[in-house]
């Protein structure tokens, strides 16, 4: 059995299905990518398999167990959270009191501020737990943004584009603790832009396109694969006879 | 027959409770403010409308457009010193912000003009229009012609002259509107303008049935707030819908219930329609 | 439940504060024996603890949580009419009536949870208004319980403090007081505890907060229920001092549930010292006005505190706590920096 499998799953807000008749699944351990142009349905996947956003048809399962009707908080309890594209944290509180709300999830006030202090040791962030989260630079805040979720104790972390807007430096750093979190058991699934992160990162590559799976598979295989190239990359890299394989940065 | 009655009375109220709602609805549309004190600038209307009775002689449907005008410029004040600067202010500063303009414009009357009940007197005010058994009560009817009317003038004004799109352009994107070259500040203000001189417009018309005092306001606050969210918070065309449908309910409910609990009816669907209307949640778009 | 379980330990910053705080509270305690015990002042203060403890109450959901409710005197009215009926038909203690009132009001808060929830700002503010107004409707049309438009008087006893009654102001005094410090202290209790910063969430980014697993629903249901409670106990207590009321009194929109949530706006909405210093200018000053004129000005008070109101918002939302902060710095160093403070 799979840690996440979803079956059939579409979304819609009123005459719009952004999401439609996604089926895919994710392996305990595993780090997934998920991929496609603008307005494919990415954040929307997110949200629903969070519970933000609500699956019209379709199952979602995490763990075996369906996820139907649950609301976000109990989809966390669960052990699936996820990150905002857009940075959702908690701004006039402190960078620790923003990691101190995820643990609370498991644990009191006394446990969870010693977790939380540990998560933001973990993701790099110690010297700066006092000061508010609006203080933070956007390299900061999707630093925070992890730490939040990782200290509700996740099976599986969604992470939307916590890379956009950092530096080579600090996209490896980012990469190098995704990898280290992984080998503590912790599964991935991450919505990126920046292709040469996500397919180095990657085990499995899902690309969307109008709401819909086009593509699935290694991330080599994606990057050959001439229904990507085309739905994707469109003209430019079609063009040029890139695979995104060798985007650059 | 009783029903038949109670409808059509209902439909009459109720086209009035719509034309004054079409106001709050206008200002939410094209600036995202609840405007707790509508009420009072309703109550302004009236006073105005039942002072030109008083000393000009004037009819009430007739002092409606000197209460139009009137509040009209004052609501255009009203926006540009105390509206404006809370545009951007957190929710919690733009709701006190209006509930402080109703308690100081419904005191300051008070002051201004005592507690007192104040009527006028027309020639039509006690007459009415049989047709079969139903009876159709002129001041009611002639109420309802004026905020028809009214409310057909407002909707010709937006979709027919150049400032009107531009206040719906406004209403749907500010930024857009923006760099088209709209002054949105100046939209801001009219529609404050038109939306208070518009339910000023709407109170004067139904004082030759009904008295004014500082707080006939605080009887129009949840009704004109139903309306609007019946109709569709933003919506003018719902605003009118809204009033009718809370018009009727009202009357049909007079039938059922004593006339104390009227209001309790109407509470009730209120929050019923907020709770259960999609609408009535902060619409967050979908990435 | 482990929302509620208190904090360890005090943070450093946290103890003299509170030492500050109970120092206040003893100093206003003994405010009273010099004066006059059936005076005017006495009874001003009075009201001013009243309603600084009803806007400690208030701001346990409008402040923590961001529910900006418009509709709090539907609790205090419940609170008010469950005593006072009670005492009227059963001979029954109002300190008995309290813990009803707040039992009834924490029914009344269950009961608009539901659909008023799901609502945010204008439109949560708008339900609670019609909420507060439907029991002002149905205090007046249930006379036969209620006294209907007509009120309620407390029915004259010996002073007594099982019975609440005392004939002149200053045993309130201290009631309010205790009152005070009593919401003061649970405000506080639940702002550092594992709830405050659930509601912290909530406040900030509602979304957010569920997806790392805050239960929004219950954090809001708990501060509410709190929060109608301690408004409903208040409400006896106000009754109790002011002998006679009316629907319009207890369950009114101006009267009642906006003076409630201005009190806490003015001095500083969120903060622990903001409800005292909102109702120490707001109620004197009202009082002032009053008897300035000896009441022949109908409507002036009013017109003053909704001017009070529109000037505290123009010039400083976040309410006069803000406002000497500010003004503090601005003094300390250069005066163009305190426009930053502004949101």
């Amino acid at each position: 059995m799979s840690l996440l499998e979803v079956t059939d799953a579409s979304v819609r807000f009123g005459g719009l299905t952004a999401v439609d008749g996604l089926g895919f699944s994710v392996e305990a351990g595993e780090i997934v990518g998920l991929i496609g142009p603008n307005g494919a349905g990415k954040t929307t996947t997110f949200n629903m398999l969070v519970g933000l956003a609500r699956a019209a048809e379709g199952t979602i399962r995490l763990d075996g167990r369906p996820l139907a009707g649950l609301r976000p908080h109990s989809i966390a309890a669960l052990g699936m959270t996820k990150t905002f594209q857009n940075v959702s944290l908690f701004m006039e509180s402190s960078v620790l009191d923003n990691v101190v709300t995820g643990a609370l999830l498991r644990e009191p006030l006394a446990e969870a501020k010693a977790s939380a202090r540990r998560v933001l040791e973990r993701v790099g962030l110690a010297g700066v737990a006092e000061r508010p989260a609006a203080d933070l630079s956007f390299p900061e805040r999707a630093r925070v943004e992890i730490a939040r979720g990782l200290a509700t104790r996740p099976k599986i972390l969604l992470l939307d584009e916590v890379m956009a807007a950092l530096t080579p430096a600090e996209m490896e750093g980012i990469v190098a603790l995704v990898r280290q979190l992984r080998d503590e058991g912790i599964t991935f699934v991450l919505i990126e832009h920046h292709m040469r992160a996500v397919m180095t990162l990657s085990d499995r590559i899902l690309v969307l396109s109008f709401g819909r799976k086009i593509a699935e598979g290694r991330p080599e295989e994606v990057a050959r694969d001439p229904k990507v190239i085309e739905a994707y990359l469109g003209r430019e890299w079609a063009a040029e006879g890139a695979g995104p394989g060798q985007a650059r940065p | 027959m009783q029903l038949l009655q109670a409808l059509v009375d209902g439909l009459l109220i109720g086209g009035v409770y719509g034309v004054v709602s079409i106001g709050l609805s206008l200002v939410f549309g094209v600036m995202n403010i609840v405007n707790f004190a509508h009420a009072a600038f309703l109550m302004l209307g009236m006073f105005v409308a039942w002072f030109a009775w008083a000393f000009l002689g004037l009819d009430p449907l007739l002092g409606a457009f000197l209460s139009f005008v009137l509040v009209f410029a004052f609501g255009c004040a009203v926006q540009q010193v105390l509206v404006r600067p809370i545009l951007a202010a957190p929710q919690v500063a733009q709701i006190f912000l209006t509930v402080g303009l109703l308690i100081v414009l419904e005191n300051a009357a008070l002051m201004a003009f005592g507690a007192d009940f104040r009527s006028v007197q027309t020639p039509y005010q006690t007459s009415a229009f049989r047709l079969g058994g139903i009876i159709v009560s002129k001041p009611y009817l002639y109420a309802f012609a004026m905020a028809l009317l009214s409310g057909a003038a407002v909707w010709a004004f937006l979709e027919r002259t150049a400032v009107g799109r531009a206040m719906r352009a406004t209403a749907q994107d500010p930024m857009a509107a923006t760099l088209m070259g709209i002054d949105t500040q100046r939209m801001h203000r009219l529609a404050f303008g038109v939306g208070v001189g518009l339910t000023a417009f709407g109170g004067a018309v139904i004082l030759p049935y009904l008295t004014v005092s500082p707080t006939v306001g605080s009887h129009y606050v949840v009704l004109m707030f139903t309306a609007v969210v019946l109709g569709g918070l933003g919506s003018v065309a719902g605003a009118v819908v809204g009033g009718i449908a809370v018009g009727v309910i009202q009357s049909v409910s007079a039938l059922v219930f004593p006339i104390q609990l009227q209001n309790l009816v109407l509470f009730v669907v209120f929050i019923l329609v907020l709770a259960l209307r999609p609408d009535g949640i902060v619409r967050r778009r979908g990435a | 439940m482990s929302a509620l379980s208190l904090p360890k330990r005090c943070s450093a910053l946290a103890r003299p504060r509170a030492l500050l705080l109970a120092a206040l509270a003893a100093a206003a305690a003994i405010v009273p024996l010099f004066l006059d015990p059936q005076g005017y002042w006495v009874r001003v203060l009075t009201l001013t603890l009243i309603f600084a403890a009803l806007g400690q109450a208030w701001n346990i959901v409008g402040g923590l949580a961001n529910q900006i409710s418009l509709g709090h005197a539907a609790y205090f009215g419940v609170g008010a009419y469950a005593s006072t009926i009670l005492l009227i038909n059963f001979g029954l203690s109002p300190w008995i009536g309290l813990f009803v009132g707040m039992a009834l009001a924490v029914v009344v808060a269950l009961v608009l949870s539901v659909p008023t929830f799901r609502l945010k700002g204008h439109y949560f503010a708008l339900a609670t208004l019609a909420a507060g107004e439907a029991l002002r409707v149905i205090a007046n049309s249930w006379q036969g319980v209620t006294g209907g438009p007509v009120g309620l008087s407390v029915p004259f006893m010996p002073d007594s403090f099982w019975m609440m009654s005392y004939g002149a102001p200053r045993p309130f005094y201290w009631i309010a007081l205790a009152a005070l410090v009593l919401v003061t202290l649970v405000f506080w209790w639940i702002k550092s505890s594992a709830l405050g910063y659930r509601l912290r969430a909530v406040k900030e980014n509602e979304q957010a907060a569920e997806v790392v697993g805050v239960n929004t629903f219950r954090a809001k249901l708990w501060a509410s229920l709190v929060s109608a409670a301690a408004t409903a106990a208040i409400g006896v207590v106000y009754v109790q001092f002011t002998y006679f009321f009316d629907p319009d009194a207890v369950f009114g929109v101006a009267t009642v549930s906006v003076r409630l949530a201005l009190v806490a706006i003015v001095g500083g909405i969120g903060t622990v010292i903001g409800p005292v210093v909102g109702a120490l200018v707001v109620v004197p000053l009202e009082e002032l006005v009053n008897a300035a004129l000896q009441g022949q000005v109908a409507g002036l008070s009013a017109f003053v505190y909704g001017a009070i109101l529109i000037a505290v918002i123009l010039v400083e939302p976040r309410g006069l706590v803000a406002l000497f902060g500010r003004l503090r710095r601005g003094l300390g160093r250069r005066p163009g920096g305190a426009g930053e403070a502004g949101r």
